[in-house]
């Protein structure tokens, strides 16, 4: 029956219990909504950095990191390749052979990093192919052909099919130049590669600077899922001696990234809990300052402090109860909505998007276990926002509230 | 057979300060079937004594016997468990649980006594037909007139099985019509049944049916008579 009086409690004032779980709902579908929106933001600059980038492992020389450039080849590069037919979950590996130098068109010269790629391994490593805006994939320019970024030739004020020359140092530290034709134009979701990187094809480099077509200093290699990346770079460390790193090991910023996102998550889950900490103080205060007499009353007929403590607690409960499902119910939906109508449209502010590696369009990405969590943390909320009220209700003296009868 | 005992009761306040003396030494035994009304002027010390009775406040000297057991020395705990288990309490203003029907209000001190739920069933049908507000079982408070509520107070008090019951001015709130059904209902209970009444009252009607009259100024006992 206690249970059956602290529920019929709660809807003694409708509107007030109206309010207090009416914030605790928006409070709640607020959460959802934030943290699914830092995990889709935060989730696509990871997945594009990643994806278009870095890939998830990479192998250089150890020399490479102190000293990058041509001095610093990989070591038994031909094994490194067999490497996707050997480890079951790596996906896809991309050689590269990376050299600094200087592109010039007729109009200005920009320092950039050329990537001296198999076009084919490369687009199944970054999708670079997807990413062209204009021009095809190596195909069309039989001689020389290079892929560079919007943002490139914007700056070097060429189209497809333009001519420029990159000049770059052989390994003899020559100074070797090359005239290249633009066969694509390209937006990488990668900012660093948009600033700086510009793709030929490995045979038309190696035969530049006088290397052979085994000559590689990178490594990319793209896995099927994340889940098994440190066992992958194990077993790919237990068959090379170069060195093998994870792309969080080679961009420490993905930690640092998802740290500050996940303080952001709590610093906004704890203001949004504090506040409704106080809705709660505040309601269950005023529901028992409003039943002073009948507190009294109860307590003169005996009813013990503990069993008033319960039941004031499950009074706070059992409005949580009712409003945080409403509130998860409702953040679902509005994801559910925004995945069905194809995320959340920013595009006014794809410019400082980009700036980061994000998307324009938001889909949220929240976790089955966050509305547990949530849930959970609500009711702790709950629980604390009690214990006030509750202990204020077991302190009256029921001789007081009795002479006030 | 003694169901209150009273020895050399007082009961100051403010000690340190000014001291006021609300009951002084104040020494009565009440019987079990006992229908007393302790009356007198407002301020007399009536509710004072009808509390430290209750339990609700204590003695500064004297004693307390409730069927031979002292409550002077039990803790708040223990004097609760034991105001739930023998004594029975009606007030002023009722005083019911407003989201309850009137049968769950009769009900729920059954349920702070831990009863299993076919007893409690058995016990409010009783006290509900015994009342003459069966009728009114699934009614709340709000839906009863105030003659109604204070007979749901009266069977809740009632329902614990109580050694005596202790009701503080029960019909200051009622019409005529509504007193002299109650004081009905209280004395053939109380006929019937052997239940012991104490109340404290300045209704003359209530007077009029005690069958012991306790009078009591500026806390002292003045007279105490069987009419």
């Amino acid at each position: 029956m206690i249970l059956s009086l602290a529920w019929k409690n709660i809807w003694r004032s409708k509107r007030r219990s109206f309010v207090v779980m009416s914030a605790v709902a928006i409070g709640v579908w607020s959460i959802i909504f934030m943290v699914s929106f830092y995990n889709s933001m935060i989730g696509a600059i990871s997945r594009n950095s990643l994806q278009h980038d870095y890939s998830h492992i990479q192998i250089h020389h150890e020399g490479y990191l102190s000293e990058p450039g041509l001095g610093f080849q990989v070591k038994k590069p031909s094994m490194l390749m067999k490497f996707p037919s050997q480890i079951p979950d790596i996906e896809a590996v991309s050689a590269r052979l990376i050299v600094n130098g200087m592109v010039a068109s007729p109009k200005t010269n920009l320092g950039i990093q050329v990537y001296a790629i198999d076009p084919a391994d490369e687009r199944a490593v970054t999708a670079l192919s997807g990413f062209l805006t204009a021009g095809d994939y190596f195909t069309n320019i039989k001689r020389n052909p290079i892929l560079l970024s919007q943002k490139l030739a914007e700056k070097l004020k060429v189209k497809v099919r333009s001519k420029v020359v990159i000049t770059v140092q052989d390994l003899e530290a020559n100074i070797r130049a090359g005239a290249f034709r633009v066969s694509g134009i390209f937006h990488s979701k990668s900012p660093r590669i948009n600033n700086g990187v510009i793709y030929v094809r490995h045979e038309d480099l190696s035969k530049l600077i006088n290397l052979p077509d085994t000559a590689f200093n990178e490594f990319a290699y793209l896995l099927k899922d994340n889940e098994s990346l440190i066992e992958t770079k194990q077993m790919m460390e237990a068959k090379t001696n170069n060195l093998v790193r994870t792309y969080r090991e080679i961009a420490p910023e993905f930690d640092m990234i998802e740290e500050s996102s996940t303080i952001s998550k709590q610093v906004i889950t704890v203001i949004v809990m504090l506040a409704l900490l106080f809705g709660i103080i505040n309601t269950m205060l005023m529901a028992v300052l409003e039943r002073t007499k009948e507190i009294g009353m109860l307590r003169a007929i005996g009813m013990f402090k503990s069993k008033i403590f319960f039941m004031i607690v499950l009074e706070t409960f059992m409005i949580s109860w009712v409003a945080a499902p409403m509130g998860l119910m409702a953040g679902f939906l509005t994801n559910l909505y925004f995945e069905k109508m194809g995320g959340l449209d920013l595009s006014q502010y794809a410019g400082a998007l980009e700036q980061y590696g994000g998307d324009a369009i938001f889909y949220p990405e929240i976790a089955q276990s966050t509305y547990l969590l949530l849930m959970l943390v609500v009711m702790m909320t709950a629980l604390i926002g009690a214990i006030y009220p509750a202990i204020k209700a077991v302190n009256l003296k029921p001789l007081e509230a009795i002479r006030k009868l | 057979m003694k169901v209150i005992e009273l020895k050399n009761l007082s009961k100051i306040y403010n000690p340190e300060t000014i001291p006021v003396r609300a009951i002084n030494d104040v020494t009565l035994s009440v019987e079990e079937g006992e229908f007393t009304a302790i009356v007198g002027p407002s301020g007399c010390g009536k509710t004072t004594l009808l509390n430290m009775i209750g339990g609700l406040d204590i003695s500064s000297e004297g004693s307390v016997d409730i069927g031979g057991v002292s409550i002077n020395e039990m803790s708040e705990s223990e004097l609760t468990t034991f105001r739930l288990q023998h004594i029975g309490f009606v007030f002023q203003a009722y005083n019911l649980i407003p989201v309850l029907t009137a049968k769950e209000n009769i009900e729920f001190i059954m349920v702070l006594q831990n009863r299993d739920a076919k007893t409690m069933q058995e016990r409010s049908d009783d006290l509900l037909d015994r009342m003459g507000i069966k009728d009114q079982r699934d009614r709340r408070p709000s839906e009863l007139s105030g003659g109604q509520q204070q007979r749901v107070a009266v069977a809740r008090a009632l329902a614990s099985r109580p050694k005596f019951v202790l009701a503080d001015e029960p019909t200051a709130n009622l019409d005529s019509g509504s007193t002299e059904a109650l004081l009905d209902i209280m004395a053939k209970l109380n006929k019937e049944e052997k239940i012991t009444f104490i109340f404290s009252t300045h209704d003359q009607r209530v007077i009029d049916r005690a069958k012991r009259i306790i009078k009591l100024v500026d806390g002292e006992i003045v007279s105490d008579e069987q009419p």
